[in-house]
């Protein structure tokens, strides 16, 4: 067991990235090593110990490594980008990409987290106690393929575009969703707890679950009737048929 | 002055040399027979000593390309290189950008590139790019076939006229050759139709043989260096090695201008494929190569595809759609006024998809079974079928048996079913692939005095690679041609190296090759021809034709060449 | 004096790029400009300039050499961790090609002004693609016409007799008579005043008319509801069968669309739409870019970078992500430590929050013109206007790449001037 503990020593506005804050990137390396390696700001190349302190405590593989991140990290990209094991606690609210490309392991974020976090995920758990951004779950531009496995959950509420493009895994968020949950889904499952507006656009495949108010329902879905999940009744909708008639995504709205 | 290549294994099919240990002498931008006091003596130490790589058909810059590059920001981020001391940002895998091409060339030992399909209307971008393109000597085609001008006058018989504004286009959009692309069709795709070889074009009553047959003659009156260059009709369609071998026997009876082919047919594993539906799709490769064993007015690219996630990218609007509705994915187009279109989609080839496994055949059976090198010149139609990047792994597949096995264990069993390749022993040799990649594309360009070539007077543009031809046996090591392809040991353009170790080392802008047809032929009835070009400016383009021919100032580094 | 005339000459106004404008110089003074509309015309006879290099000191902006000028910017551009170099869309493209070097050399954020326009747009094709066509295949073919969020007859008031509405082509010799126009807005502009079908939409329901129309072309009227987005199904239905039925139908989409909720999702829905389309007919879409050569820059961006805007160089690559790298993202969050406004207005067309930052960042200004940014500006380096003192290229906004032409002298400088010589002094401060 490894526990390393990375904190931030004051507040910054020009972005930090940090791709490098993985328990891959960090296990078994020194206070001394971890502080050198290398992080971006703005156009500097700079090195991680000119932002944060770093304590290491015992030695481990990633799998066996838990990072703690403290302080400000408002503005630390890339957190936990494409990690593959072990575990980071960010004990507050952090920058875009968070568990961007991520494949194992898990990621707690006790406060808030920008967008695009959990873009593109794969495999592994990414928990935001507080609220998610734009696109979480989501892909790149231009890319037809956002999330494809693992888990996320939000305990607050999530932006616009949620699971765009997502192909599989699950997405829960305890509160409202903006605009346009689950567009052009081609599988997985989104469950909201709260509202939502125009959820499932162009979705071909997947399921996305409404428990609170729908606002503007598309006009491309076909009503199936009711439908009873754990003791409560779902009015289930399938399509979007607007994708040349060929949507069968599931829409089960409470 | 000048640079010394000692101890090089040399291979310059067009001298007939064929791995002779010798030295290269440069003095200036060019072969001389010896240098008396070389500034820079390069030690081979029995390396690979190659004239420079010349790309005969490749989309790298222009209207088309750049709508990929915008269309395709997750291709965009797989290529990203930061800048260097002396480059420039790169990015992109399938479509790269102009700095990432022009270093990604010359890594490669390129020196000529020349961009496949310039649409006149939007001629002045395609040089605009090729501003940005570091490095190689560049020239581009120039699409004339679906234009409307040709058409009417293909109608109305009057070759004379044709020929007239052939030239005249030539000058005002700064090109180097006729390139036809699915002639008549892309205008039939104006109506969102399309056109096989003898279907009428909709509205201009000609049919595609008319208007190929057509170019054909104006091409040889005007002596061109280059023949014409085509995309035949019914690309990628199941069964459309019949249209592809009737396009190659419409021009046999006409006579070329210089010792060259009459036509250079483009691309042709999309052009060589049997069945009626993509149920039994398959090779026809075969068909195709005995064509070209017993002819010799023609001569083809490959146009080959590996397994990967690229762009296709054609001015052929119609066959664009039409793949796009099999994908789904996202699919851009652009219909240019009078002139052509394009289509542009990403496309995965995947070697479990036996459609795609047998297409990744046919490619590779072309060059093996096609007897004479100086007949087939290797291409992907970058990124038709893959980017040029694979052009080292097709290279170790075409000179290795073992390669070969190894990779059809992993393809689909179609293959095995519907395609030659595992049938096939023969392993090209180096003479063979320089023949493919320098000599032959230089030859039929019309450029085997400049390009091509180590000869004395020849371009000072030589590939160094780090392969000891007289010990190395590339069945067996075709892991290591992948690798060293990739990267040559030097690249010399022009006279001055530019890689070094793989790396680049200077980047000097290349030239920009055009032909301007100066002969009887060329100027004979052009006032004539100029006044039905004045009334279709007048009231069919939306340019005037004051802004509409290429400006001096587009070619900073022009190389013309006059012809006639 | 000598009266001369210099004909086929391009605007540098609007995306219609008309290049058939005749302008008349007297004296080396232009003194009048024959078939441009109003708007081109008195951007070519020109107005206030600014008169001089400036430089801010102690709060007022102070006459300064070009020399003096240009050290103080390149002094801001070298000492910043997050410069943002924005505009770029009222200039030409070798102007654009020398500021991404620039943006290259000191890693900075380049963004054009798509960024708040045609950004969606752009967006969009990237997730659906671009079904195009130059502008004359629709003056040759088109026999229907939707305006959609766009009001050509007052943003682009050439383009419906040069190009589109009224224009007289090959297969539509009859112009208007031979083609049929629909516009939908959400409300009644001049345009609609004009067409010969309005269609009225909700503001911002945009995205489900579209995908209504979508249900309906694939055969799935049974489940869209009466009325969507405030247009009765059977206007849909009549729409569907207009588009279907058509023989060159194109779809002109304006920043109604790229400035309404969903933004670039409505693009991609109505690319798709057109996409769809083509299944039955010939079907196509254009969007109506505002400035004279924004598309220019996206297509310089594209072919340099590998992205048409928003790109960001702070790590030497190029990383593009708008939503992150847009100008206004950046501004907005208070990152950037720099900025330069070439030939652009973020003063007058930014939101509240960004001006704020700009204000309290170095900011420097290169435009031939006086602006709400030069209020902001603590250099001001006044430029040459492109296509009417300086040639070179612009695209048209079916990126039809064309020429301006230099028509009168001047002893400003050029923009591509301005950036070398920064460029220069930059490379030299941080060596
Ligand atoms: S329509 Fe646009 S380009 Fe044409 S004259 Fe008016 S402003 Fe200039
Ligand atoms: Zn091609």
């Amino acid at each position: 067991m490894a526990k390393i503990t990375l904190t931030m020593r004051s507040s910054i506005t020009v972005p930090l990235e940090a791709e490098v804050i993985t328990p891959d990137g960090l296990a078994g390396k020194s206070e001394e090593e971890i502080k050198s390696l290398t992080v971006y700001h703005g156009n500097r190349e700079m090195k991680l110990g000119d932002f944060f302190d770093v304590s290491v405590e015992g030695s481990g593989d990633p799998a066996s490594t838990e990072i703690i991140m403290k302080g400000d990290l408002t503005r630390v990209k890339r957190i936990g980008e494409g990690m593959t094991a072990g575990s980071i606690v960010i004990e507050g609210s952090c920058d875009m990409h968070c568990g961007a490309l991520m494949r194992g392991g898990k990621i707690t974020v006790k406060g808030d987290a920008d967008a695009w976090a959990g873009r593109e995920m794969r495999g592994g758990e990414l928990v935001i106690e507080g609220n998610a951004g734009n696109y979480l779950g989501a892909g790149y531009r231009g890319e037809m393929t956002g999330m494809r496995g693992g888990k996320i959950t939000v305990e607050g509420d999530a932006g616009d575009y949620i699971g765009e493009h997502m192909a599989g895994g699950e997405i829960l968020v305890k509160g409202n969703v903006g605009i346009l949950p689950g567009l052009s889904m081609t599988g997985g499952r989104i469950i909201i707890e709260g509202s939502a507006t125009m959820p499932g656009g162009e979705m071909t495949k997947g399921e996305i679950i409404v428990k609170g108010e729908v606002y503007d329902m598309l006009p491309g879905f076909r009503f199936e009737g009711e439908e009873e999940i754990e003791g409560k009744r779902f009015r289930k909708h399938t399509g979007d048929l607007a994708v040349r008639g060929v949507g069968k995504g599931v829409l089960l709205l409470g | 002055m000048g640079i010394l290549i000692k101890n090089g294994v040399v291979y310059d099919p067009a001298q007939g040399i064929y791995g002779e240990k010798m030295d290269i002498s440069i003095d200036g931008d060019k072969i001389v027979e010896d240098v008396s006091s070389p500034e820079r003596v390069i030690d081979a130490e029995g390396r690979l000593v190659v004239p420079g790589g010349v790309e005969l058909h490749s989309h790298i810059a222009g209207g088309k390309v750049n709508a990929g590059r915008i269309m395709r920001p997750e291709d965009g981020r797989k290529g990203r290189a930061p800048r260097g001391r002396l480059t420039r940002a790169c990015s992109g895998f399938s479509i790269l950008n102009t700095f990432s091409t022009g270093y990604t060339y010359a890594r490669m030992g390129y020196t000529t590139t020349f961009e496949a399909a310039m649409p006149p209307l939007l001629a002045r971008h395609t040089h605009e790019e090729f501003e940005d393109m570091p490095i190689t000597d560049k020239g581009a085609l120039v699409l004339l076939d679906n234009n409307w001008m040709t058409m009417e006058y293909v109608k109305a018989g009057d070759l004379d006229r044709l020929a007239a504004y052939v030239s005249w286009m030539f000058g005002a959009t700064k090109a180097y050759g006729i390139k036809i692309v699915n002639p008549g069709g892309v205008e039939a795709w104006g109506w969102g139709k399309n056109c096989s070889i003898n279907d009428p074009v909709p509205h201009f009553d000609v049919t595609p043989k008319e208007i190929i047959r057509a170019l054909a003659k104006v091409n040889e009156e005007l002596k061109l260096p280059h023949s014409i260059h085509i995309h035949c009709n019914d690309l990628g369609h199941p069964g459309n090695f019949e249209t592809t071998l009737e396009t190659y026997e419409a021009v046999k009876d006409i006579t070329a201008s210089s010792d060259r082919q009459v036509m250079h047919a483009t691309h042709t594993q999309f052009h060589a494929y049997g069945g009626s539906s993509w149920k039994d799709f398959e090779s026809k490769a075969d068909a195709i190569a005995d064509y070209v064993n017993k002819n010799d007015h023609i001569t083809i690219d490959l146009g080959a595809v590996m397994f990967c996630d690229t762009t296709t990218m054609t001015a052929d609007g119609p066959m664009e759609y039409s793949l796009h509705t099999l994908s789904r994915r996202k699919w851009s187009n652009h219909d240019v006024e009078l002139e052509t279109g394009s289509g542009i989609i990403p496309v995965a080839y995947s070697p479990k998809v036996p459609v795609n496994a047998i297409q990744w055949a046919v490619g590779i059976e072309l060059a093996l079974l096609i007897e004479d090198p100086w007949k087939v010149v290797l291409t992907t139609d970058h990124p038709n079928g893959c980017p040029f990047t694979f052009y080292p792994e097709i290279i170790a597949l075409l000179m290795s048996k073992p390669k070969r096995e190894e990779m059809l264990k992993g393809v689909s069993d179609a293959v095995g079913r519907r395609a030659l390749i595992a049938t096939i022993d023969r392993e090209l040799t180096w003479g063979e692939i320089i023949t493919m990649t320098r000599s032959a594309p230089a030859k039929i360009l019309g450029l085997s005095e400049s390009k091509g070539t180590l000869r004395v007077g020849a371009d000072a543009d030589v590939a160094i690679y780090d392969i000891m031809p007289e010990s190395f046996d590339p069945a067996k090591g075709y892991r290591e041609i992948e690798e060293k392809l990739m990267r040559t040991f030097y690249t010399v353009k022009g006279g001055e190296v530019v890689v070094k170790d793989g790396e680049i080392v200077a980047t000097p802008p290349g030239r920009t090759y055009w032909v301007n047809p100066v002969g009887e032929r060329a100027h004979a009835m052009r006032e004539e021809m100029l006044k039905d070009l004045e009334a279709k400016f007048d009231a069919y383009y939306t340019v005037s034709m004051a802004n509409y021919p290429v400006q001096d100032e587009y070619l900073s580094h022009p190389l013309e060449i006059r012809a006639g | 004096m000598a009266t001369e005339t210099v004909t086929d000459v391009i605007c540098p106004l609007c995306g219609s790029l008309c290049d058939d404008i005749e302008v008349i110089v007297e004296a080396g003074r232009i003194t009048n400009v024959k078939k441009a509309c109003p708007l081109g015309k008195s951007k070519i006879m020109g107005h206030g300039r600014i008169r001089a290099p400036m430089v801010r000191e102690g709060g007022e902006l102070r006459e300064v050499s070009y020399d003096v000028a240009i050290e103080r910017s390149a002094e801001i551009l070298s000492d910043a961790k997050r410069p943002l170099l924005y505009g770029w869309s009222s200039l030409i493209c070798e102007a654009q090609r020398k500021g991404v070097e620039l943006a290259e050399e000191i890693g900075a954020l380049i963004d054009n002004t798509a960024s708040v326009c045609h950004g969606p747009t752009v967006i969009g094709v990237q997730g659906k693609g671009s079904p195009g066509c130059t502008l004359g295949e629709v003056k040759n073919r088109a026999d229907l016409v939707v305006f959609w969020g766009c009001n050509p007859a007052e943003a682009h008031p050439r383009h419906r007799a040069r190009y589109s509405h009224a224009a007289k082509g090959f297969f539509r010799p009859g112009g208007k008579k031979d083609r049929k126009v629909y516009v939908v807005d959400v409300r009644e502009t001049k345009t609609a005043k004009v067409a010969d079908e309005f269609i009225r939409v909700e503001p911002g329901y945009d995205y489900m008319v579209f995908s209504a129309l979508r249900t309906i072309l694939a055969g799935h009227e049974d489940v869209v509801p009466d009325t969507v987005g405030g247009v009765e199904k059977s206007k849909l239905i009549e729409m569907v069968d207009a588009m279907k039925s058509c023989e060159f139908g194109i779809i002109f989409g304006g920043m109604g669309l790229t400035h309404s909720r969903g933004r670039y999702k409505n693009l991609e829905n109505v690319i798709s739409l057109v996409d769809e389309l083509n299944a039955h007919t010939k079907f196509t879409l254009m969007p109506m870019r505002g400035h004279y050569n924004v598309t220019g820059s996206g297509h310089t961006f594209a072919w340099l970078t590998g992205y048409p805007f928003a790109v960001d160089f702070s790590r030497g690559y190029a990383w593009y992500n708008p939503g992150e790298t847009a100008a206004n993202d950046v501004l907005l969050r208070g990152e950037v430590d720099a900025m330069m406004a070439i030939a652009a207005d973020p003063g007058a067309h930014f939101p509240g929050e960004s001006l704020r930052h700009m204000a309290k960042i170095p900011l420097i200004q290169i435009d031939p013109y006086p602006n709400p940014t030069t209020e902001l500006a603590d250099v001001v380096i006044p430029s040459a206007i492109s296509g009417v003192e300086v040639a070179g290229t612009a695209y048209r906004m079916d990126g039809v790449p064309i020429r301006t032409r230099k028509i009168v002298d001047t002893d400003y400088l050029s923009d591509e001037e301005i950036l070398e010589r920064i460029l220069t002094r930059v490379r030299e401060l941080r060596r």
